[in-house]
């Protein structure tokens, strides 16, 4: 690496030194242009809003909660009342292939040593539920031998790191301070980057408005202190939803009282919805 | 400094004037408030209205349904689930109630492979055959096996008690001289247990039964009872003057699920009804029809039934034996 000319490598040093040098003074020039007004407000650093003391929202305080979601799969029962609601509040395009939410069924048979998975969206149980917009598990595996079975449902991971914020070109997602990552419609050039960043499959486009989509965790009812729309409509219980700074929020009691695992934790993206009850296959 | 280098210094200075310019342009007011990004979109995907109300939305104009729901199996089954998303309503008009509960109900309770073990399920072919779950499941009080009341009567001293209070009008063997009241004996002790503590609560009532039923002691109740569930009864089968009695058959088919292919009853919860008199059959179903005799379930299979239907179905269960010819063993549960 060294330049063999200059073992101490003082040269480059110095040359680096100047070029240091030159950047400061550009930067100089570039906030004397800010007289143009572009740059002054550039933020500096995180605790900025919480420091200017300014709310996006003037009746919730989205610095005081860190929301995060809980799965039990073992209550589940796959009868896709959440994907309904899910469509229904969020106006999600009609068609099985656009949702925000969805849940997987895994099936091991008799002597198979992989699972068997499918989804609301699969033909067979579009043909049960006779329509699109309605939506049921077919039950195809009423008469096989079924050595293990449970349904597991997914929704997006609103993750610590997400790596659909990072591809987004324009700024059009972001996360919020109290952990939710949303998808400003009207700045979304409908690129699909972010569709394919999302290692789980979590986002979908919206053809008929030319942008991405995704689950908000129903952002406009836990601002006004309500549960996600699949929260509310689950029967079982199988999906928990709460605040990680009310330590006695149902949330914070599920991580808590279970033994709790995250998908795909290696991505690095660490996500936030708490799983109870899945198997290796489940990613 | 030459000539061309200073025409490109400014040449390179205008393009940075207009880089500058272009993204004070274009860049909206609140991009960089909180973030990289248009801070006020935040407030705006969150000014989105609800459209799922939540059941305290319904209990301000159906307390009572909603006290029932919520006091029963079903509590953590939200109204939206079946009635559907209450945004808009009642302005906009009524939620629909299912039309189809066959293919509503198994959503969650049709018997599938990764349900869990806890969750009711049935197997679909076996059960009810073909009928709509509501016939015999109220879906906001879903539980049937709850209402089966347990019965531990002295039938002698029913037999003293039913000598001196109810042999005038229901017979000196329980069987009713008059088409008018209902045959008791060999009726369903927890039947006859339930309905005779409602007429004395007042939960149901009758010019005749409510007055008669408040001056028994529950144990009066308890061997009436029994006593009326261990006699066998001999009534003939009858013949109606004003119904077809094939026609009911058909109708029948509705009722078989509760009441029996031919009107014995196989949950001691439910009535037999075989060989009762048609006018006291037909009396019956009108007071359940018109809301007199209080019953949810009642009231859901009557509400379609015409008169005719009415007296049909009077005719068919009036010709039915009230003892099966392999006599079986009814009373206590």
């Amino acid at each position: 690496m060294t330049n063999p000319s200059d073992p101490s490598g003082k040269a480059r040093r110095a040359f680096l030194g100047r070029l240091g040098g030159a950047a400061a003074a550009c930067t100089g020039a570039l906030v004397g242009a800010g007289s143009l007004g572009t740059v002054q407000g550039a933020p500096q650093g995180k605790e900025h809003p919480a420091a200017a003391g300014s709310l996006p929202m003037k009746d919730y305080d989205w610095t005081k909660h860190r929301w995060a979601f809980g799965v039990d799969a073992t209550k589940c029962i796959g009868c896709l009342r959440c994907v309904e609601a899910c469509k229904r509040e969020n106006d999600v395009p009609g068609t099985a292939h656009h949702f925000r939410t969805w849940v997987e069924r895994y099936v091991y048979l008799e002597g198979e040593e992989r699972a068997r998975i499918d989804s609301h969206q699969d033909p067979v149980n579009i043909a049960a539920s006779g329509s699109e917009r309605e939506y049921r598990f077919a039950n195809r595996y009423q008469d096989a031998k079924v050595e293990k079975a449970f349904f597991v449902p997914k929704l997006c991971n609103q993750c610590t790191h997400p790596a659909c914020v990072q591809v987004c070109p324009v700024g059009a997602t972001y996360q919020t301070e109290d952990g939710v990552v949303l998808i400003d419609h009207n700045y979304c050039i409908g690129c699909r980057y972010c569709v394919q960043a999302c290692p789980y499959g979590a986002r979908l486009f919206n053809e008929d408005r030319g942008v991405s989509d995704k689950c908000t965790w129903c952002y406009h009812r836990i601002t006004k202190g309500q549960q996600p729309a699949c929260v509310e409509v689950c029967p079982v219980g199988a999906r928990v939803f709460g605040d990680l700074k009310d330590r006695q929020s149902p949330i914070s009691l599920f991580i808590r009282n279970n033994r709790v695992q995250v998908l795909k934790p290696e991505t690095g993206n660490a996500p936030n919805v708490y799983y109870v009850g899945i198997d290796k296959e489940v990613s | 400094m030459p000539k061309h280098i200073s025409r490109l210094l400014l040449l390179l200075a205008g393009f940075f004037a207009a880089a500058l310019a272009a993204k004070w342009y274009f860049t909206a007011d609140t991009f960089y408030q909180y973030g990289h990004y248009r801070g006020k979109s935040v407030a705006e995907i969150a000014a989105q209205e609800p459209v799922y109300q939540t059941p305290s939305y319904c209990e301000a104009c159906h307390g009572e349904r909603h006290a029932q729901w919520s006091a029963n199996n079903h509590k953590s089954v939200s109204c939206e689930i079946c009635h559907g998303a209450a945004q808009g309503h009642p302005e906009k008009g009524k939620l629909p109630i299912p039309a189809d509960t066959r293919k509503l109900c198994t959503l969650c309770h049709e018997r599938m492979p990764g349900r869990p073990r806890t969750q009711p399920q049935i197997e679909l072919a076996q059960h009810s055959s073909g009928q709509q779950c509501i016939v015999c499941h109220n879906p906001h009080a879903p539980k049937l096996a709850g209402v089966v009341a347990r019965v531990a009567g002295d039938a002698a001293a029913g037999a003293t008690t039913h000598a001196a209070r109810c042999a005038t009008c229901h017979g000196k063997d329980g069987i009713s001289p008059n088409d008018t009241w209902p045959n008791l004996a060999g009726q369903h002790a927890a039947y006859l247990m339930g309905i005779l503590a409602a007429y004395k609560s007042g939960a149901q009532t009758d010019v005749m039964m409510s007055p008669i039923a408040q001056t028994l002691s529950d144990a009066e109740i308890q061997n009436l009872a029994t006593y009326y569930g261990s006699l066998r009864c001999e009534a003939a089968p009858r013949k109606s003057r004003l119904g077809d009695a094939a026609a009911g058959k058909s109708l029948a088919q509705n009722c078989a699920a509760c009441h029996g292919d031919a009107g014995i009853s196989s949950n001691p919860a439910w009535p037999s009804i075989a060989g009762q008199a048609p006018d006291y059959l037909v009396n019956a179903l009108k007071a359940f029809r018109a809301g007199l005799r209080k019953d949810p379930m009642m009231a859901g299979v009557t509400r379609g039934l015409s008169d005719t239907d009415i007296a049909n179905l009077a005719a068919y269960y009036a010709a039915q034996k009230c003892r099966p010819p392999a006599a079986q063993g009814k009373g206590t549960p």
